[in-house]
């Protein structure tokens, strides 16, 4: 089996190697800090050490890889690309997603077509409204931006709309939390349902709104608002 | 369906080159010229949630064209049909020639003539 031969082989260039101690104490504080981001509970500071976990065992890494004088090095070439993509898929393509669906809708400001929906917003979250041509009545967030068809704003009164839009705001003030939670579970192989999420959005919305508003809101548009 | 390229002879009318809903919408607004997607959705009993996939198709295949309003506060569409029931009724009938001619060629011209002839 070569995945032992690998982990013989990283063992013994370990023992001789003079920086074992650090490669050790980088995997211990990675480890720590993962833990760590298990149990703290707000949002920003959770995110915050798991990506100091990440930056340790990135760190392990590299001290591992000065150590290593074999060359059957795959497992670690493979968790070193795994980890470069998610760090993309994180901190990247979430954060320009708004722009590149604003391009493919031709999505223009809510505010040039109904002024108070953008003051609405702004009290909720630091997000721009973006409405699009189609008469199918839809809403989603993306980055920084809320997107709704005008096919919504033509069948939703006042109050509906304002349910809507405090659920996906709650999207927005969450996004950062959203994807790093999705991230996880697929890291730690456990199972994050989507549903939650949209549960807690939805007791936003109807704290906001209005329960009668949400649910009137949903019965009127056809795709279920996410 | 709106492309024209699936034509059901079984079907009558306008059915047989448009879907139910297609036609009953395009019948509308060649009656009624401008409406609101509330008109329509009241003058043809069709339900909300079936027609918006429907208009979308419709303006996009080029048949309605829209514009958005902002009546009282509220941000309506306002349909009108891009082309009168003649010009739509030429173009498939042109589309339908064109095909004969080129799957029969002169049989397909031949009856051409037969039929003018029996006019």
């Amino acid at each position: 089996m070569i995945i032992f031969g690998e982990i013989n082989c990283f063992g013994f260039c370990l023992e001789t190697s003079s920086i074992a101690h650090l490669v050790a104490l980088f995997f211990v504080i990675s480890i720590a800090l993962l833990a760590a981001s298990f149990i703290i509970k707000r949002p920003k500071q959770r995110l915050q050490t798991f990506v100091s976990a990440q930056v340790a065992v990135l760190l392990a890494i590299a001290a591992t890889f000065y150590t290593m004088k074999c060359s059957e090095m795959l497992s670690f070439y493979l968790y070193l690309a795994y980890v470069g993509i998610t760090g993309i898929l994180i901190f990247g393509v979430v954060r320009f997603y708004d722009r590149l669906m604003i391009k493919r809708l031709d999505a223009k400001p809510a505010g040039n077509i109904m002024e108070w929906v953008q003051k609405f917003v702004n009290q909720l979250a630091s997000a721009t409204v973006y409405y699009y041509d189609s008469a199918a009545p839809r809403a989603f967030a993306a980055g920084r931006s809320i997107f709704v068809s005008i096919g919504l704003l033509e069948v939703l009164d006042d109050d509906e709309l304002k349910a809507v839009l405090a659920h996906e705001a709650w999207h927005i003030r969450n996004n950062s939390r959203t994807p790093y939670l999705k991230q996880l579970a697929i890291m730690t192989f456990s199972s994050h349902k989507s549903s939650e999420i949209e549960e807690l959005a939805d007791s936003f919305a109807a704290s906001i709104a209005g329960r009668e508003a949400l649910s009137s809101a949903r019965n009127k548009v056809d795709k279920v608002f996410i | 369906m709106v492309k024209l390229d699936q034509i059901n002879l079984s079907k009558d009318g306008l059915t047989k080159f448009f879907s139910p809903i297609e036609a009953e919408i395009l019948r509308a607004l060649w009656n009624e010229g401008e409406m609101m997607t509330s008109e329509l959705t009241e003058k043809t009993s069709i339900p909300l949630t079936s027609i918006a996939g429907t208009l979308d198709r419709l303006v996009k295949a080029g048949y309605a064209t829209r514009r958005v309003e902002n009546i009282s506060g509220r941000v309506r569409y306002i349909y009108s049909p891009a082309a009168s029931e003649e010009e739509v009724a030429n173009e498939i009938t042109t589309k339908i020639l064109d095909n004969l001619v080129d799957a029969f060629g002169p049989v397909a011209l031949e009856n051409f003539s037969k039929y003018s002839d029996k006019k």
